[in-house]
């Protein structure tokens, strides 16, 4: 505060010089330029706090060496700092010095010369203002991701083909000798054995045959591993699968007797039985090893019932099973085939699904995905299993106490079915009874002519009463029908 | 030697083709039955009585629903790349596109399949016009 007050002295003090040089002066231009000098020399005194600087501008006419000459005088006024210290210190010698007066002045000398001394820091070019193909590295890698890509695409549906084509190759002479029509889409009126397969997929290949005795047709899959997906081959790298092809053959109603059968891997039989009605139904069984008959132990045995285990297991069947049992995944016979368990919706009917006698083979192509053309000559065995197989089956007939078991069985399954449909049927029949009932009451309700509600009520009442006892006879002839049928079938 | 259509027919005969026409039943394609006359063998080999095969909406094999998840997915993150203007979004829709394609079935309709592309190399194409700096990754 006493530094403040001092310095308003000293500028009281150079404001009444300054006055007094005005007063010399008659012209306004020769004021206004000496009002700019005077001002310009206050307004240097007024920041540095210094009466006078030795480099203070001399008046000139031009502007522009005005201005220079006061930059430089500005900058001079800079760098004189200590200059200016000095003369300051001088001009107030006749002053009391106070040292609170140039409080912070010190530490401006010292700023500006550290200033000086620092360091330049370069700073790094923000990456979007440089002209270099290096800061797009994510993008040139999307790119090369996508060619890659696109590289196993075409090199895995290559392989798909040339392995599809190896198979049919070889398999063409015994499938020809076989079937009338071998090779055939459907979308064609008439019959046309077209000779190949047909591509379903960039994986899947199908071959359709048929015009032989004892079977409609028979369908034939090759399920490929996805080696045009490259996510597919990275899982697989993780997980090793194996190429698979899939027959299936469906046979004349008179050509096949009525069981069902299965013979597999383990872990295939298990998960077969989960997913398959007619194995959930009629063989509840847990898979029993086929060690009984000689089979290896890596294979088990489903079957609605030991005669049919002894009949389909002869000599050359085992003799296919043994040789090839690491080829074969599963086998399934059935009278009752439906596909996979269907999941219904709840509140609607069930319907009995229609059922076809069925012959099912899966066979592991060997090399675990390694596959090679050549490996599809090691396949060709197993359809001559199969072709084996159609025949045995025609020829394979239940003896009388086996056929009755059978049939109990169908029975037995129809039976359940109809119970589930029945429950399912009598609780609609029952919900929108309840309703009708609701309905009627409410219409009771709003009512609002007292005698009118009193008859609706007696009406309904009798209604009720009526329809009591015409249906009572029929519910009783329906639990006596009932218990009758079960015991003839018992 | 391949049979040639209608050469084996017997006189007078009902055309031999039937439809697998129940397609209600699901997991189940059967043929109605074949009527009941003689058909001339040869060996095992029936000459004049084909089936015609299963039509493929019954096969079970190929409800794989990864081009079709494939699909939406490359939808989304190409809506994402351009509304959000998210670069990676936009490449990550190119590579949806991509799986689907080789997911795909050859009976499925391939305008589908160009219209996902088209709006994935869309968004990457929008996404750099927008702003031309490089990719930052996302996390």
């Amino acid at each position: 505060m006493k530094g403040f007050h001092a310095f308003c002295v000293v500028l009281l003090i150079f404001g009444s010089v300054s006055e007094a040089k005005f007063d010399d002066f008659e012209d306004e231009e020769d004021i206004v330029e000496y009002d700019d000098n005077d001002f310009a020399e206050f307004e240097d005194v007024a920041e540095d706090s210094v009466t006078e600087s030795p480099q203070r501008v001399i008046t000139t006419e031009d502007d522009e060496d005005e201005t220079t000459v006061e930059l430089e005088g500005q900058d001079e006024s800079q760098e004189g700092d200590f200059e200016d210290a000095d003369t300051q210190e001088g001009d107030t010698e006749s002053e009391p010095y106070d040292d609170e007066e140039f409080e912070g002045y010190e530490d401006k000398p010292d700023t500006s010369s550290s200033k000086s001394k620092d360091p330049i820091t370069i700073v790094d070019v923000p990456a979007h203002l440089q002209n270099s193909w290096e800061s797009y590295y994510l993008e040139i890698l999307m790119v090369t991701g996508l060619l890659a890509y696109i590289m196993n695409y075409i090199i895995g549906k290559n392989k798909n083909s040339r392995l599809a084509q190896a198979w049919f190759n070889t398999h063409r002479e015994l499938l020809e000798s076989n079937f009338t029509l071998v090779g055939d889409d459907g979308t064609n009126k008439e019959a046309t054995s077209t000779g190949k397969l047909n591509q379903e997929n960039e994986h899947i290949y199908n071959l359709w045959c048929s015009g032989r005795v004892c079977c409609e047709g028979m369908l034939i899959q090759l399920r490929f591993l996805k080696r045009q997906d490259l996510l597919n081959v990275l899982a697989r790298m993780m997980r090793p699968v194996s190429d698979q092809v899939q027959i299936k053959v469906t046979m004349n109603d008179e050509d096949m007797d009525t069981y069902v059968f299965a013979v597999g891997t383990r872990k295939a039989l298990v998960r077969l039985q989960k997913e398959m009605q007619d194995l959930s139904e009629f063989c509840s069984d847990k898979p029993k090893s086929g060690a009984k008959y000689g089979l290896p132990d890596s294979l088990a045995i489903l079957s609605e019932m030991g005669e049919v285990t002894d009949g389909m297991m002869d000599t050359k069947m085992l003799h296919f099973l043994t040789h090839y049992a690491d080829k074969i995944e599963s086998i399934h016979f059935s009278d009752q085939f439906s596909g996979p368990k269907i999941m219904q919706e709840e509140g609607q009917p069930l319907k009995l699904p229609d059922t076809k006698r069925t012959l099912l083979f899966t066979f592991n192509v060997p090399g675990s995905g390694n596959t090679y053309p050549k490996d599809m000559e090691a396949l060709l065995p197993l359809m001559n299993m199969v072709i084996y197989s159609i025949d045995k089956a025609k020829k394979f007939r239940l003896n009388r106490e086996g056929k009755q078991k059978a049939d109990k069985n169908r029975a037995r399954v129809e039976e359940n079915f109809l119970k589930l449909t029945h429950v399912q049927r009598q609780e609609a029949a029952q919900s929108r009874r309840e309703e009708k009932k609701r309905a009627e009451k409410e219409r009771i309700m709003n009512e609002e002519d007292p005698e009118k509600q009193r008859r609706l009520e007696v009406r309904q009442t009798f209604l009720t009463f009526i329809r009591g006892c015409l249906l009572a006879p029929y519910w009783l002839l329906n639990v006596i029908l009932c218990r009758h049928v079960h015991r003839l079938k018992a | 030697m391949q049979p040639e259509a209608g050469e084996r027919l017997e006189p007078g005969a009902d055309p031999t083709w039937r439809l697998w026409t129940d397609s209600k039943q699901i997991g189940n394609c059967r043929p109605s039955k074949p009527p009941a006359r003689p058909n001339k063998e040869s060996g095992n080999r029936t000459e004049g009585l084909w089936y015609k095969p299963p039509p493929s909406e019954c096969n079970p094999a190929l409800d794989d629903p990864t081009p079709d998840y494939m699909n939406l997915l490359g939808m989304i993150f190409s809506m994402c790349g351009l509304m959000l203007k998210l670069k990676w979004c936009a490449w990550v829709a190119v590579y949806c596109s991509f799986i689907s394609f080789a997911n795909s079935r050859s009976s499925e309709d391939t305008k589908q399949m160009m219209s996902s592309f088209m709006l994935s190399i869309s968004a990457v194409v929008m996404s750099y016009l927008q702003n031309p700096q490089p990719m930052t990754p996302p996390w």
